[in-house]
């Protein structure tokens, strides 16, 4: 059973920015397929203040190379859109592996950031795609980084007072991307490891390499010197086996050693194996 | 007419239509409810409790202890030694130590939750395989099964190959669609009324009659519409909370267990380790198995007995062994108490008997469908209890249905493995009587109504007896109506569990049926007299009812050497099952299986095949990632099932070598459709990747291990 709460139902972001700065003990509902779990467990909010209803939230658009997507957006909504398929299509692969399809109907992009788990199936692509979170209070408007947004498993910069309306995310034509993640079960199960990427080549020589692995560090992370180590070579063998040894060497040296890695690590090497030599998963 | 006919589910109707009352959806009339307060410690004295936090939540009204109760603190369906509410000493984790009851499930949770409880922690055995130290419980060991045929020494003397594991599986929880739950009440009469989820209906009038100290006849027991069992509702769960309730307060209550609290509280399938010994010759004969199996049964038997057992009984699996040596022991500890479940030991059995035999044939060279086929238990084989099979041993048939599929098969790309699992499975209980009733009437207008006891948890029952009942009569639908589940109607018809009521009920109805049959017959109904006509006729003579009954002849076994007849009949099964599995990752998806049974006689083919995909889907779980973790799991959110997105393409090839004593020479398929589908996953991965998988589940992370294991070695 669900502690008691008093529910409000917020028409428009500026509805719900000033009811959030005027109540104290407010949570937002922004799908709530975490925050309903969590307070099945007994966490306590005194109001919660649900933003399904709020349109301008939820939406697509591209500009000039820049995709934005609202705060509110479903993963079903992201995993079917045409444009983020076209121009992000690791992320809208990530959103159609969540949880099931009840959970993608309901769960949204934001509230996914905002939860901020290590095993949380958008961010790796997000990160892929240089994004860029905008969060909105009363007081006004601020951008930051994803990569800094995130600040730890479970943890985001936010503040309470702030809504995250909408991230942009950079739109990658002609690149060969793709996202991996490996659970228990077919679906509806949450990721033990993902790997998102995306690659540009010009005559089999690697020209721009984004690389974003998932549930494997506190936060889901580029490993930038593999990346920048790639730049400008080719893919033969012993380019991509030193690249790849460069990215296990930068998990070992984020998180230590975990028990988990014996698994973790000889998947990530085989994944990235075959997705840098070009023979597989995309 | 009726028999081997796909008649459309009895309840399938209701259930589509969402008017069938599960016990979750059982409502009344100023009822009240009821929240049990569980230990958090695996093993402690209880130094001190406080109930005043409960009191002072609104709206509670009672909190109860074992102090409340009248009769006998004690259940169990083998031994009577797990209380209904713990008095000085709780065992495991979740054990139930008050009941809190509110006007509502809002205040009698809350209650409960502010209830204060003083542990003092004693050391927990947690370990079962370093019993004799820390606390005896009921004496470290539950119980020893000892199975002795032949002389296994000289058998692996006489072997050219000879075959050692160890086998591992884990806790695994039923995970029924509906938690346990139930409602109870007081009649006009004053008797106690309990209408329940549950898989047996007169144990559990037994035991609320212990408890209350009161006449069974002073207690009625009725089974709700009930959303799955798997063994997971024959031991007490809300019955005695409601009855105890009732008892005390003289109002209606209901309960309902939280998913987290279905997980924590009820029993579990047994972790079993098994060591394994194969010998055979070089032609693929085999000549001796040894077993030596343990496990934690945790702090009360609940099934340990019937699991232990059935787990050496069917240490073999269904080959022809000349000299079988098993001990099967289950030792006690502060672990989640483990019981019942869909195959009792034997699905654990299956993964070791059947990985050892494709070991066998891949060291001696030989197909592993030819080396079941030449060890196959067949019409007169000896089993490993020595009881020789005369009737229904349709084995080889089974693996003879999946042979064309099996030559055939190609690897479709890299990842790509078959695997074949093979079992043989005792109908009923062990050793023991195993009866069932079953009441047949002719009723008011001339109705036929089939009284009985038999529940049906979603496995098909209801419509398997009725279809019995209509054939035997030569009637139609509309003649008869079924009156299920209520021990005010009907007689002892035994649990829903070892795959046992079309057998045993089934026979039992037909044996009932026959009795009205020959009544009908002489008053003209063969002939077309009316049935309102002849029940206007003699029921100035009483009620036209007419008693079946069957009791499975099997005399039982020898204590010391586990010789003798511990069932009727068998089933047996094959299942052929394609996997591929991703090297990179691990992860393993099972892409078809070929089910071939011997069900004696299919009364119900589609109901059978539901049945059967039923299984693999739950084999699957157990073979790639079910996983109970005491402590850790507590819900969905951890606890893996497979989904749709899991199931394979399934192909059911049904054998009938029918059974002379079963109902139209039926036997059943309830526990059959599961236990050879994880021993057939497991033999698909060795034959995809190389790897032989000693431990279950075999989750990608596992998998995984064991590839790079392998390569490393390379």
């Amino acid at each position: 059973m669900l502690p008691q709460f008093s529910y409000l139902a917020a028409r428009s972001t500026q509805e719900a920015l000033s009811s959030l700065a005027s109540l104290t003990g407010a949570a937002l509902l922004a799908g709530g397929t975490d925050l309903l779990m969590r307070m099945r467990k007994g966490e306590t909010h005194r109001y919660v203040i649900d933003l399904g209803g709020v349109a301008e939230l939820a939406g697509v658009t591209e500009e000039g190379g820049t995709l934005r997507l609202g705060g509110g957006t479903t993963h079903g909504r992201i995993a079917s859109d045409p444009i983020v398929r076209r121009t992000c299509g690791s992320l809208a692969s990530a959103c159609s592996l969540v949880g099931s399809p009840q959970i993608r109907n309901m769960g949204t992009l934001g509230g996914n950031l905002v939860n901020a788990s290590p095993a949380a199936d958008s961010i790796a692509p997000l990160l892929v795609h240089n994004a860029v979170v905008t969060l909105e209070s009363m007081d006004g408007e601020r951008v930051e980084q994803l990569e800094r947004f995130i600040a730890g498993p479970y943890r985001t910069t936010i503040g309470s007072r702030e809504i995250l309306t909408s991230v942009k995310v950079e739109a990658l034509g002609g690149y060969h991307e793709g996202y991996r993640r490996i659970a228990r079960r077919a679906g509806w199960a949450i990721s033990r490891l993902s790997v998102a990427w995306a690659l540009a080549a010009g005559e089999g020589i690697f020209t721009d390499v984004r690389i974003a692995v998932g549930s494997c560090t506190p936060v889901p992370f580029r490993p930038r010197s593999a990346e920048a180590f790639l730049e400008g070579k080719g893919r033969e063998r012993p380019v991509v086996e030193e690249a790849v040894r460069m990215v296990l060497d930068e998990i070992r040296r984020i998180s230590g050693m975990r028990p988990s890695f014996a698994y973790k690590l000889p998947v990530v090497r085989d994944l990235l194996l075959s997705v840098l030599g070009g023979d597989a998963c995309s | 007419m009726f028999i081997g006919k796909d008649l459309d589910r009895v309840d399938a109707l209701a259930k589509v239509l969402g008017t069938a009352g599960f016990a979750h959806d059982l409502r009344m009339e100023g009822m009240l409810f009821a929240a049990v307060v569980r230990s958090t410690k695996p093993h402690a004295l209880l130094a001190g409790i406080d109930v005043s936090g409960a009191y002072a939540v609104p709206g509670v009204l009672r909190v109860v202890s074992y102090r409340d109760i009248p009769g006998e603190n004690t259940y169990g369906a083998m031994r009577k030694d797990q209380p209904f509410l713990a008095s000085k000493r709780v065992r495991h984790v979740g054990e139930p130590i008050l009941i809190v009851i509110g006007e509502n499930e809002a205040a009698a949770r809350k209650g409960a939750a502010r209830v204060r409880i003083d542990y003092g922690e004693i050391d927990a055995v947690l370990d079962p395989a370093a019993p004799g130290k820390g606390q005896t419980l009921i004496g470290n060991i539950l119980a020893c099964k000892k199975l002795r045929k032949g002389d296994v020494e000289k058998g692996f003397a006489e072997s050219d190959v000879v075959v050692a594991h160890t086998y591992r599986t884990t806790w695994i929880d039923h995970a029924f669609l509906e938690t346990e739950a139930g409602i109870g009440y007081a009649d006009e009469d004053g008797r106690i009324v309990i209408r329940s989820s549950t898989q047996n209906i007169h144990y559990k009038r037994a035991e609320i009659s212990r408890l209350l100290a009161m006449p069974e006849e002073r207690i009625r027991v009725i089974q709700a519409t009930t959303g799955g069992g798997f063994g997971g509702k024959l031991d007490v769960t809300v019955e005695g909370f409601l009855a105890l309730a009732v008892y005390l307060l003289k109002r209606p209550v209901f309960m309902r267990y939280t998913r987290e609290e279905s997980f924590l509280s009820n029993t579990k399938r047994h972790p079993l380790s098994i060591e394994y010994k194969t010998g055979a010759r070089a032609d693929g004969v085999l000549t001796a198995v040894k077993v030596n199996i343990t496990g934690d049964t945790g702090p009360y038997a609940s099934y340990g007995d019937a699991v232990c057992l059935r787990a050496a009984v069917h240490a073999t699996g269904p080959y022809d062994v000349a000299n079988v040596w098993a001990d099967s022991t289950l030792f006690t500890t502060n672990g989640p108490v483990s019981g019942a479940m869909r195959g009792f030991g034997v699905p654990q059995l299956a993964f070791a008997h059947e990985s050892q035999l494709d070991e066998v044939a891949a060291l001696l060279g030989i197909d592993p469908l030819d080396i079941r086929i030449k060890n196959g238990l067949r019409r007169g084989s000896i089993t490993a209890t020595g009881q020789v099979l005369s009737a229904s041993a349709g084995f080889v048939e089974t693996l003879k249905r999946v042979e064309p599929y099996w030559r055939a098969r190609k690897k479709q790309k890299k990842g790509s493995g078959f695997g074949l699992g093979c079992m043989y499975y005792g109908i009923g209980n062990t050793g023991m009587a195993n009866p069932a009733h079953a009441l047949v009437e002719l009723g008011e207008g001339g109705r036929v109504i089939l009284h009985t006891g038999a529940c049906e948890i979603g496995q098909g029952s209801d419509t398997v007896l009725l279809q019995i009942l209509l054939e035997t009569l030569g009637m139609a639908r509309s003649d008869v109506l079924l009156d299920r589940g209520d021990t005010d109607t009907s007689k002892d018809a035994g649990s829903s569990s070892a795959s046992r009521q079309t057998y045993v009920s089934g026979k039992a109805v037909q044996e009932a049926a026959l009795g009205l049959r020959a009544l009908l017959d002489k008053a003209g109904y063969y002939k077309g007299r009316t049935l309102g006509d002849i029940y206007c006729a003699m029921k100035d003579g009483g009620r036209l009812l007419f008693d079946g009954f069957f009791d499975p002849p099997a005399p039982g076994l020898d204590e010391a050497t586990g010789q003798g007849v511990p069932y009727a009949t068998y089933a047996f099964a094959t299942h052929m099952t394609e996997v591929e599995v991703e090297e990179s990752t691990g992860a393993c998806r099972v892409k078809h299986v070929y089910a071939a049974h011997d069900v004696g006689k299919g009364i119900n083919p589609k109901g059978i095949k539901g049945q059967i995909c039923g299984g693999v889907a739950m084999g699957i779980g157990l073979a790639l990632m079910e996983e109970f973790i005491p402590g850790k799991t507590a819900s969905f959110d951890t606890y893996y099932i497979p989904t749709s997105m899991d199931m394979p393409r399934v192909d059911v090839f049904l054998v009938e070598d029918e059974e002379p004593t079963g109902p139209f020479g039926a036997k059943g398929v309830g526990e059959p459709a599961l236990i050879p589908q994880a021993a057939s996953v497991v033999n698909a991965i060795r034959d995809a990747t190389g790897v032989a998988v000693y431990e279950l589940p075999c989750h990608v992370e596992r998998l995984k291990g064991l590839m790079e294991k392998k390569r490393m070695a390379r």
